[in-house]
Order: C-alpha cells, then structure tokens, then sequence
C-alpha cells in the first residue's frame, strides 16, 4: 500500500518531464510564446490579464481590499453607475493594503507603471509619500469634472500635491470613543461625564473607575504610535517643520501627548495590548470600559451582538493645557486613485463624479451597509444619518460623528510619516518604561532624520 | 536503566513533543467552532458556530476557487520541482568532479540573498518575458532550489557505487539507472523533499501575490490575507479557513510518513 | 578505477545534462537578478530616481543603529535556536526510528505538524500564550515560578526568547523529517550489532546515528543558519520587531525600508548583500568542516 502511493505520485513527477523541459526551456529561451505553451499545458485555467484592460473598454480594474468595507461600497458605486451605463464593469482584484504597498514598491521600482489596475484605493497616511515619491503613478484629476469642493476641506488637503487633486476622497477616520454604558453605571458614571472633557479629569475619572471596577477604561497597542499621533492632531499639533525635517524635540504638543500617554500608562486608565487581536480583545471582551480611535472601530465594537444596547458613543478628551486643544482627530481613512495607467481616464471620473462624489443614493446605501461615513458633504444631511443604531442604544452616532469629522484639525502627515510613526512608537515604548521624553524625542529625530538620508 | 526504563522515558519525550506540537492545530479545530469575539478572548472549549463560520468565510472569500487554485499550482510545483532537482543532486554526486564541486557551492549562494532584494528585478525580467500572470510565471522562481539539491546529492551519496556499475553492466542508460534504480531506492528522501516542497509551494505568498493580479488567480493564502485586512476581522470564519489551509499538508504528510518507517531500506541492501 | 578514467570522464561530461535544467533555472532566476540588484546596491535616491553614488549604501550601513541591532538579533536567534532545535531533531529521529515503539506514525505526524500550521493561526497562538493575561504566565503564577504577570512580549530579552521557542516549535519536526529520511539510508542491522556489542543507546546515537547523518546533518545546518539569518514571518506576526527595534530582524528591516516607508531600494539591495555575505561565510565554514567524501 505505502509503496503504492509513493510510486504513484512519483509517476506522476515522471508524467510531468513533458512539463519540465517546457518550464525550463522558458527560462533558457526567455521567449514569449513559452508561456503561452505554459498556460495550455495548465489546462487553460490561467489568467486573463486582469490590467491589461482588454476585457472591453467599459470595464477598470480595481485594486482595493475588505469585502465589507471597501469592496462592499464600490460594487454598490458600480451598481448605480450601471443604471445609466449598463455595460460598465469593475474588476476588482481583492488585495490587502500590505500587499499593495509591496505591490506597488515592486511596478513602482520596475518602472513597469503598465501593471498598475486603473484604479486603486489608497491609504491617507501613505498619500503624500506616493504622491512625491512617485508623481508619475497618479493621474491629475483636478480638470477631470469632479467637483472636489463638495468633499470636507481637510480630506481633500491629503490627496492634494502642489494644487492639483490626485485622488478622489472615500471614507474618513474620525476619532470617537465609545464606551460600555452599564460598566459605566456601575463605576456610576454616565457617558455625559466623559463627554467634552480633558484628559486630566478623564484620568480623573479613569482612575475612580479603575478602583471601582479594576477595568482599564479604553486601551492602545504597544508598540504603536498611532494613539500620540491622534492627540497632536486633535490639537492641531505638527510633527514636521516648514523644511521638512522631524520637529520633535522642543514640539510642546507633542511632548505633552507624550506626558499625557505616560500618565495613562502608569496609572493603569489605559490599558495596552501587544498586538492587534489582544486589543481588539480588550473591548469585545469587557477587559476594558471602552476604546478611543478611528469610527471604523465601531465595526469591531459591534462584533459580539450580546452586547447590543449597552454601548455608547462620545467624543475624544482634549489635552489639558494646549489652547488649541479640541476634543477631534482622525485615525484612517483612504482615498480613491486613477493610476497613470489607467486606460479610460475619462469613463473612471465621469464614475468618480456620478458616485463618490454625487450619488446621495451610494452614501445612503453604503453607511447603513458597511458603516461608511462619508466626506462627502451633500450626504451628512441624508435622513439616514439620524437613524437611531439599536446597538449603541438608540443613539444615532453617525450624525455626531459627521458632526466631529466637521471640527478635526488638519493634520501634515509628511512624506515620511510612516518613519516617524515608527520612531516615534519607539519614543513611546520606551518612555513608559521610565526613559527621559527629551532625550528620546532626540534619537528618534536622529532616526528619522537618518531615514530621510539627512 | 533497565529496557523498560529506556522505553518510557522514550514514549514520555515524544508524547509530551507531541502534544505540544499538535496544540494549534487543535486549538484552531476549536476556534473554527466559535464566534469571532470568544476565539480571541481564548476560549478552549467547542462552540457551536462552525456552519455560521464557514457562511461567513464562503460569503467573504471563494474559498472552493482558492483551494483549487492552491491545488493546482502547488502540485505544478512540486512535481516539477521534485524532478529537476533530484536530477541535478544525483548528477551533482554521481558524477561529481571539481568543477561541479565548485558549481555546487556557487549554486548555493543562490539561496543566500534576501528575496526582498531579487523581487524587482525578478519583476522587470517577468514583465519583459510576457509572463506575468502566467502559472509558469508563478512557479518558475522556486522550481529549481539549492535545498532540494544539496538534499538529493546527499541521498545519493548514501547510494552505492556498486550498484550503479551493476546496473550499467546490466546495460541500463543513465537515467534508466535513475528512474528505474536510484527512485525507488531513495523514496524516504522523496518522501520528505515532496512533503516540504508541497508545503512550500502550498504556502508560497510574496511572489505569486507581486505577480498574479487577477482576482481569479487568487490562493488560499492570499485569500486568509483577505480576511485579515479589514477595519473588522472575522476570527471564527479565519481560523476556519487557516484549518482548512493546513489541513492538506498534514494529509499528505500522513500519507507519506510510512516511507520514513525503520527498515525500508529497499533495494540498498 | 585509473583504467576507467576515460570513461568515467565522458560520463561526467554526459553528467551535465542532469544538471542542466537545474543549474540554467538557478542562474536565470537568481544569478541575473542578484547581479542586478547588485547594481541597485551603488545607487541611491528614493523610489524610482536612482543614481550612482559609490559605496554610500555600504558605508550608511555602519551607521544604522537599526539594522546593526537587526544583525546583533539575528546572531542572537542563530546561536541559540540552531543548535537547540537540530539537537532536538536527531533525537526525536533516532527515538522514532527504535522499532519497539509503538504509535510512531501518529507521533511522527504530530511533530511534523507545526511547520504546516498556518503562520496567522500560529501567531496568534503564540502572542496570546504570552501575553501578559496569558496562559504562560497563569501557570507561572499558580506555581509561583513568578510573582506577578510578566509581559513578556514587551521586554527586550523575553521577547527574543518567545521567538525562539517559536522557531524551535516550528522547525525541529520539519529537520526531523530530513533525519528520519537519512536514517532509513542507514542498515538497521547496523544498529543491532551495536547493540549486541554492548553500546549504550548514548554511544550508537555519537558513533553510529551522528556520524552517518552528517550530510544530512550539514544541509539542516546550512539551511537553518540561512533561514535564521533571513529570518522574517516570526519578527513580523509575533513582536513586530519590538519593543523599540529590540528584536527586529535584518530581513525584516530590509522589508520594512523597501516597501513600509519611503523606498529605498539601493540601500535595501545594500543590506541584502550584506546577508548575502554573513551567510556565505558561515555556509563556508560548515560545507569545510561537513562536506567531505570519506
């Protein structure tokens, strides 16, 4: 019986040599026709160039990722674009956003800019850092016919580069915090109490609730430098000086974001969990009160259905002691591009104008759906963002947060925002283990200043 | 230490290594049975949401095109693999002088260099060869490894000499020496190089994802990448779809784990 | 053997064909996109707007406190967990090679099991196993091994150490594999005339087993101590490099500057020779001491 097996599948490697001389005559010959051989030999089944666009004129290709999210929204965008144009097609190629930054480094540094799709979806923070490292990607769509005034102000700022628009803005990252209404109850608070407050009377509050409870009252990752990032931008704060370079030594805000992460950190308020599944943990499953970030968090918050009613939703703490603190930011958010390659430009904005950013029908259909807000202005006075969410106990969270998403402050992320991200998780995990906020923000800047090739 | 001592202790080493070895898997049997919320909050015991995890999974991602196409390519792969590469180590040993020697070495700096470094010029090169989106294109960067190689030259150098004169005596070609004479002989090492290149192409994720961009192309790892890349992750129907990815290489190395049984030694005697 | 030069040479000429499809795959698959990485190495600039700057790439590379820690790491997880693991490996083999045991197959499949166990499952396993709530530190506390919780993700030594009990789970059932397969290439009776010669188990695993395994041995050797110094997936899913860089690795970090921030594609091809070098001189080492014919 083993023999057999065995002896089988080993005469099916020897089936196979007709295959192998083929695979590595392609690789000695280096000619075309070898793959056509190849595909036939692999019973035809290989792929139709997705990107070649040959699939008729009317169809893009799509690279985006999240069936739920991303994906959900823009099949719902096509939809209505066929209601006029019933031959337009989307070929959406499901690629998760590490896969895409590989991706594109990969056509990117080839030069081979004809392997793009003709529309992919890019992440906020990683906008400026294609837009001026690889200007030749995007197309310039500020004369495209989409009316790029009826986006928020500050979304458009992300994808704009000297003037001109080089993306169409999809969803937004506005900061919320929810919270667990009866876990509150019990520590006897109310989510009024943590409603436009700061962070010293939220520690305040965190601390009271901690020895009532023993529960942390929301958590970060470790590691991550996302959370500091959210508080200098709620405070207007900058990460960067007019040059370009890091400003962070001396930066009082974020030093104070800083300080104010350490002194959640060491009095047990907030919590900190080593990876994302653990986090996503400490809220789920009642380890903490609550949880602060982008409003895309809320789908997590939903996961367990038992939970339904006991949640609520507020805005964020402000620094205490910075005039330009507001209780706003931002975590997230993607942006729509057309690629250089894009081979219909024309069918791709006039899809843009009729959708994204013209169809009160998509953003109708597409917040209850997928719990996509919008940045699309016109949309925030949909009916249908003052629909009461059972979950959250009849409040309707999404007309507060379009109302938060109105008062963020802007925010420079950089050109090299992930480095400083990086650099600056570094000065966080470190500083809560007792290091000396200057003398970190100094070697992160050098870090940082080091990967800009200064 | 008395015979009896000596086995216990035995059983008691590879017990204990197995149970540690086999606990993910059983722990991911158990996570496929329960809601996304319980499977990170570590529950251990058994749920009762296997059928909504594998809705939710077939819903999220076409995992029966993703199994198929694994399949496809994977076993593509290995065979082919498994073929050139035994020819080359048994020709790099039987018929070994300086210069092969030397290749030899060379050969295996090959694998030395991080592949980050190679994927862009392995891409202009792919692109200019009309291959991309291909299988062949898929496959051709790991047919031919330096491992696989080392590992067939070394099997061969357990394979006596005197056989192979025999055999030529006998009349045979050289390679009816080795498909007939040197295959069977070395199946325990075929086994093993089948099982790793199997579960290598089966696991193969960087490459194939640079240079297959077809949603249709699609292999189940890309498609638990899928899963989690979402603002919201699907625990349950996640581990469902990593059990169901693990599975096949488990299956197949079960089915070959009996070549590696004491005694086989076949016709070396 | 000298009368049959003239033949044995014309078979080692006809030697080629076997090698050829092998030895032209290798060579168009890695020789010529290595050399033109190596080409990229001399160039810097960010992304696509390359341009020749000497040995600039070489000469940052001692500068970069990052990557000389990412090389400290790898050296570190080298040492320990090689040795370990292809230790552990041959005994596990040679136990399950003994014909009195019973269940071998079962066992067998179960040590092999971990290297097939999808990455994602595995890494949440082992972050939660180590987390500070975790499973680890609720038996360490229970017996009182420790005092209180201890987070071992985010301290730089324990961090390093649950990467390398990682890669020790991962791997020692898959080098098994390769030992169990050379000892089949190894007469059983061997082993029993060892036996009836008064060997202890100890002796026949030094005298017979190791040194009958050692080409076997020397590949496991080569391709761990690559495999460590490329080391990527367990950098990546289980610290994500931290705390603070403490246990990134170099393939990680070459990632990381290629493709997470600004690219910077001279510099990474830089570091990727860099590896390149250190691994080919350990290589270089192991093949003199391993690969003789006797």
């Amino acid at each position: 019986m083993k023999k057999k097996l065995l002896s089988i599948i080993l005469a099916a490697t020897m089936a196979a040599t007709v295959l192998a001389g083929c695979g590595s005559s392609d690789s000695g010959n280096a000619s075309g026709s070898g793959s056509a051989a190849a595909d036939s030999s692999n019973g035809g089944a290989t792929a139709d160039t997705s990107n070649a666009g040959g699939s008729g004129d009317n169809t893009l290709t799509v690279w985006t990722w999240d069936p739920n999210f991303n994906i959900y929204s823009i099949r719902e965008a096509e939809k209505i674009y066929q209601k006029e144009n019933p031959d337009f097609k989307l070929e959406i190629v499901e690629t998760p956003w590490e896969d895409m930054q590989t991706n594109l480094g990969t056509i990117l540094g080839s030069g081979n800019l004809s392997q793009l799709p003709d529309i992919l979806l890019m992440q906020d923070f990683a906008f400026q850092k294609y837009a001026i490292t690889y200007p030749d990607m995007f197309t310039d769509l500020t004369a495209s016919g989409i009316d790029f005034s009826t986006f928020g102000a500050g979304k458009v700022a992300e994808s704009t580069v000297n003037g001109k628009n080089l993306g169409v803005p999809f969803d937004a990252g506005t900061e919320v915090a929810c919270y667990r209404k009866d876990l509150l109850k019990d520590a006897g608070y109310t989510i009024d109490d943590l409603t436009d407050i700061d962070w010293d009377r939220f520690i305040e509050i965190g601390k009271d609730v901690k020895a009532k409870t023993g529960y942390s009252l929301f958590s970060t990752q470790a590691g991550s430098a996302d959370f500091i990032m959210q508080l200098v931008q709620s405070a207007g704060g900058e990460i960067w000086k007019a040059d370009g370079t890091p400003n962070f030594v001396g930066n009082d805000i974020l030093i104070k974001s800083l300080e104010t992460y350490k002194e959640l950190f060491d009095t047990g308020v907030m919590a900190t969990a080593n990876d994302w599944d653990s986090y996503i943990a400490t809220f789920t499953s009642g380890k903490t009160l609550g949880t602060i970030n982008g409003c895309w968090i809320i789908a997590s918050v939903q996961a367990d259905e038992n939970q339904s009613g006991l949640w609520g939703l507020t805005n964020m703490p402000k620094l205490t002691g910075v005039s330009s603190a507001t209780n706003y930011s931002n975590q997230g958010g993607s942006t729509w591009v057309v690629t250089s390659n894009c081979k219909n430009v024309e069918l791709a904005s006039d899809f843009f104008a009729k959708t994204f950013a013209g169809s009160n029908e998509l953003y109708d259909t597409i917040l209850p759906g997928a719990g996509a807000i919008s940045c699309w202005t016109p949309a925030a006075g949909s009916s249908v963002y003052s629909e009461p969410i059972a979950f959250f106990d009849g409040q309707a969270i999404y007309a507060e947060i379009a109302d938060f998403g109105a008062k963020v402050p802007g925010f420079e992320r950089g050109v090299y925002f992930t480095e400083a991200n990086t650099a600056l998780a570094n000065v966080a995990t470190n500083i809560v283990n007792g290091a000396d906020i200057d003398a970190e923000l100094k070697a992160a800047e050098d870090t940082v200043n080091f990967d800009m090739g200064n | 230490m008395t015979e009896k001592t000596k086995i216990a202790i035995q059983y008691i080493v590879l017990i204990f290594a197995s149970l540690i070895s086999v606990f993910p898997l059983v722990w991911m049997m158990i996570a496929a049975t329960n809601r996304s919320v319980d499977v990170i909050a570590g529950k251990l015991t058994f749920g009762s949401r296997l059928f909504e995890n594998y809705q939710n999974l077939i819903a999220n991602q076409d995992i029966y095109r993703g199994f198929m196409n694994s399949v496809k390519y994977s076993v593509l792969q290995t065979v082919i693999s498994i073929l050139i590469c035994s020819l080359a180590g048994y020709g790099f040993e039987v018929y070994h002088d300086k210069i092969k020697d030397g290749l030899m070495a060379v050969i295996l700096m090959s694998m030395m260099i991080p592949f980050v470094a190679l994927m862009i010029p392995l891409f202009r090169m792919f692109s200019g060869m009309g291959l991309l989106n291909s299988a062949v294109g898929f496959i051709l960067p790991s047919l031919s490894t330096p491992f696989l190689i080392m590992l067939f030259r070394s099997a061969a150098r357990s394979f006596p000499i005197d056989m192979i004169e025999a055999a030529r005596i006998d009349g045979l070609s050289e390679f009816g020496i080795f498909f007939r004479m040197f295959i069977p002989t070395m199946r325990s090492t075929f086994a093993a190089a089948l099982t790793v290149t199997f579960m290598n192409a089966w696991n193969n994720y960087i490459w194939p994802k640079v240079i297959m961009q077809d949603s249709k192309a699609q292999t189940l790892p890309m498609m638990i990448s899928n899963l989690t890349s979402g603002y919201f992750t699907d625990y349950g129907a996640l581990m469902l779809a990593v059990l169901i990815t693990t599975l096949p290489t488990a299956i197949l190395f079960l089915a070959l784990q009996k070549n590696f049984a004491e005694g086989i030694t076949g016709a070396v005697k | 053997m000298k009368q049959k030069i003239g033949l044995n040479q014309k078979r080692n000429l006809f030697g080629w064909v076997f090698l050829a499809p092998a030895v032209i795959l290798i060579v168009v698959m890695s020789f010529v996109p290595a050399i033109n990485a190596f080409i990229t190495s001399f160039k810097t600039g960010n992304g696509a707007d390359l341009h020749f700057a000497g040995l600039t790439n070489y000469l940052r590379i001692f500068k970069d406190a990052v990557f000389i820690q990412s090389v400290k790491n790898c050296f570190f997880y080298l040492i320990i967990q090689v040795p370990v693991m292809l230790v552990l490996a041959l005994i596990l083999a040679s136990m399950l090679n003994n014909r009195k045991l019973r269940f071998k197959g079962i066992m067998r499949t179960c040590i092999f099991l971990p290297c097939a166990t999808s990455l994602v499952a595995y890494s949440i396993i082992f972050r939660s196993l180590f987390a500070a709530d975790g499973f680890v530190n609720l038996v360490a506390t229970k017996l009182h091994i420790l005092s209180e919780p201890y987070n071992f993700l985010a301290h730089p030594t324990s961090a390093k150490i649950v990467i390398i009990i990682a890669l020790v789970w991962r791997w020692t059932g898959y080098n098994m594999v390769f030992y169990l397969a050379g000892l089949q290439n190894i007469e059983y009776s061997v082993y029993e005339a060892a036996k009836i010669d008064g060997a202890s188990p100890l002796q026949t695993f030094f005298k017979i087993t190791v040194p009958l395994l050692k080409p076997t041995i020397l590949i496991t050797a080569i391709m761990s101590t690559n495999g460590t110094l490329q080391l990527f997936d367990e950098s990546v899913n289980l610290t994500n490099g931290g705390p603070s860089n403490q246990s990134i690795t170099m393939s990680h970090y070459i990632y990381n500057q290629a493709f997470q921030g600004v690219p910077k594609f001279g510099y990474t091809s830089a570091m990727s020779f860099v590896i390149l070098f250190l691994v080919a001189i350990l290589a270089l080492v192991q093949m003199k001491v391993g690969d003789k014919r006797d």
